[in-house]
């Protein structure tokens, strides 16, 4: 048991632009969740600052920055997240149920979400009855279903077998270049480091080093 | 609306669960409207009874008359006053004479109040036409729980002594000529009913009467100063007191039964939050505020009631009318219980009564589950995601 204070994060100095397509790698400990979790507005840095889409994370009230949440920023989790007593297309649609999104277009964002990671035969199934694959592309399309600016994804892979790890991150290589959308990964695996297109190598809270990989 | 949609998809979701409560929290709306409907209806029928079988429309007491104190019965009479003597006929006004007696049924000795009735009245429920004297002889008529406790059937004779208005004792034999079955102890146990002139004649009062049963319409007539008029609220005062204490008894069952169901909502959701911190962590991860998680939590658990409510409903409407209709069966004699008791009551189920349950249950498991969510509120999302206890 320790009094003392943890320092995940120290002197970092990023900026992400609009579709890039990167990756915080690291270590565990090394401080990508927590680095991931205040680009995302869930978490405060206690110094320095963070600003998101032009706003400062520290001056966020807490309904802004769930309106951020809401509107701009989607999630991807690594044990999915998804609800278990609702359908597949439940899931997908509660993003724009927060929204207060019309039913019509709503069924019609859902089903193009659930198109876009080849999911429209599941609609009516539970999280219970799909594979980590299939769990993992419905929780893709939940973060995709309102076009958020930014997706932040969390270990995504570390679930997943080596097929189904390279299918989604080729399902969210794809939205990345046809929606422009800006993905964030938090990883250490390396079929995710394989994919990304800048690596923001996190060592012991501090950036190791940020390299641009130049892809064809 | 989109709370309470999720709250319900939640809730059903939950499945076993959700319906334990549930079934729990409807056994409280039954039993509660049922306990609640029971009184309502015994009260209706204890007053109901008690005007068509002993207060009429009110009462004209003499003013020395108190029914608590018997000394003061030697007294307690007068000539019935002008006003009410001119419209008296047998359904607008009904002269009593009271006096205390002794009769000695099978050797033994029993105090009774003798009561003299006017048998031509038709106020009271009292079968005082079996009053009509045919012979020279005296008749009478008794309660059933009377007729039981002295032994007396129907052609009985039985010594009865008296006092007259000089002090004087008197006896002399009556013939009980009929035996009537009342719900109100107060006309039965320790009564007997003779005719008012008969009365009047032993106890040498001529034209007096101890009180003055009133009908509908000549309840509250002034009259003078003798005669003090004893309106419903008066009369029916005890019985509602009683009524009132067997209400709070009801209502320590009732609380007993809703602290039970509560017990079982509040521990579903402290379960709630502490199983699904990930999806509270989810909920926020995807917009909502902490706020609107405490709200959905609270609206899942207040949902209970209205679940509860439904499926009450599906079996107590039915139990219930039935109960209302064909009546509940009481094993105990009225008389034990001291106040009016018919062999079956019926229970009334009044809207107010209903509603007011729903609105009291629905609101209480609105507290109950808003209560353990306040927590939520003080969650930190990046712990939660992870499923981290808190």
């Amino acid at each position: 048991m320790g009094s003392g204070r943890f320092t995940a994060l120290n002197g970092i100095d990023l900026t992400v632009g609009k579709g890039e397509f990167a990756g915080i790698i690291g270590p565990s400990g090394s401080g990508k969740t927590t680095l991931l979790n205040i680009i995302g507005t869930l978490d405060v840095p206690s110094e320095g600052r963070a600003v998101i889409l032009g706003q400062s994370v520290a001056g966020l009230t807490p309904a802004a920055s769930a309106s951020l949440r809401k509107s701009k920023l989607g999630f991807i989790f690594q044990s999915y997240n998804l609800f278990q007593v609702h359908t597949v297309f439940e899931n997908v649609e509660f993003p724009l149920l927060l929204q207060g999104i019309e039913t019509a277009k709503r069924r019609q964002m859902v089903l193009d979400a659930l198109e876009w990671v080849g999911l429209t035969d599941k609609i009516k199934s539970r999280p219970a009855q799909l594979s980590g694959g299939e769990s993992q592309r419905v929780a893709i399309a939940r973060a995709m279903v309102k076009r958020p600016a930014i997706v932040l994804a969390d270990e995504p892979t570390a679930n997943l077998d080596a097929a189904n790890s390279h299918n989604i991150l080729q399902t969210m290589e794809k939205l990345n270049r046809e929606l422009q959308t800006t993905f964030l990964f938090a990883t250490h695996d390396e079929k995710v480091i394989s994919y990304v297109r800048r690596k923001i190598i996190l060592l012991d809270g501090k950036v190791d080093r940020d390299e641009i990989i130049e892809k064809n | 609306m989109m709370a309470f949609n999720l709250a319900f998809r939640n809730l059903l979701g939950a499945g076993l669960r959700t319906w334990l409560n549930v079934i729990v929290l409807s056994f409280s709306f039954v039993i509660i409207i049922w306990t609640k409907g029971l009184l309502e209806g015994w009260d209706r029928q204890a007053k109901n009874d008690m005007i068509k079988w002993e207060i009429g429309g009110g009462q004209y007491w003499h003013a020395s008359y108190d029914p608590y104190d018997p000394f003061t019965l030697s007294d307690s009479h007068g000539t019935i006053p002008g006003e009410l003597a001119a419209i008296a006929n047998d359904t607008s006004v009904v002269p009593v004479l009271i006096a205390q007696g002794t009769i000695f049924p099978a050797g033994r000795m029993q105090s009774v109040l003798i009561k003299g009735i006017p048998p031509e009245q038709k106020l009271l429920a009292l079968p005082t036409e079996k009053l009509v004297s045919v012979d020279n002889d005296i008749p009478a008529i008794i309660g059933s729980t009377m007729a039981e406790n002295t032994k007396l059937g129907e052609g009985d004779y039985v010594t009865l002594r008296w006092r007259d208005r000089n002090g004087t004792f008197d006896a002399t034999e009556i013939r009980i000529s009929g035996i009537f079955e009342t719900t109100v102890p107060t006309v039965d146990v320790g009564q007997v009913w003779i005719p008012m002139e008969k009365l009047r004649e032993m106890m040498l009062l001529p034209g007096e009467a101890t009180l003055i049963i009133a009908g509908e319409m000549s309840g509250g007539i002034p009259v003078n100063e003798e005669w003090v008029f004893k309106d419903h609220r008066t009369l029916l005062a005890d019985i509602e007191q009683i009524i009132k204490a067997k209400s709070s008894m009801g209502m320590i069952i009732w609380a007993i039964l809703l602290m039970l169901a509560m017990l079982a909502v509040f521990d579903t959701q402290v379960f709630s939050i502490f199983r699904r911190q990930k999806e509270i962590g989810t909920y926020v991860a995807l917009g909502m505020t902490r706020g609107e998680v405490v709200k959905l939590f609270t609206i899942e658990g207040a949902m209970n009631s209205v679940l509860a409510a439904m499926v009450g409903a599906l079996y107590g409407i039915p139990l219930l009318t039935l109960q209302a209709v064909n009546g509940i069966a009481i094993p105990v004699k009225s008389s034990d219980y001291g106040i009016a008791m018919a062999e079956k009551l019926y229970p009334v189920y009044s809207l107010g009564l209903i509603a007011g349950t729903v609105f009291i249950v629905m609101l209480v498991t609105t507290i109950v589950s808003y209560w353990p969510s306040r927590k939520i509120a003080r969650l930190n999302p990046t712990e939660a995601l992870r499923g981290r206890m808190q």
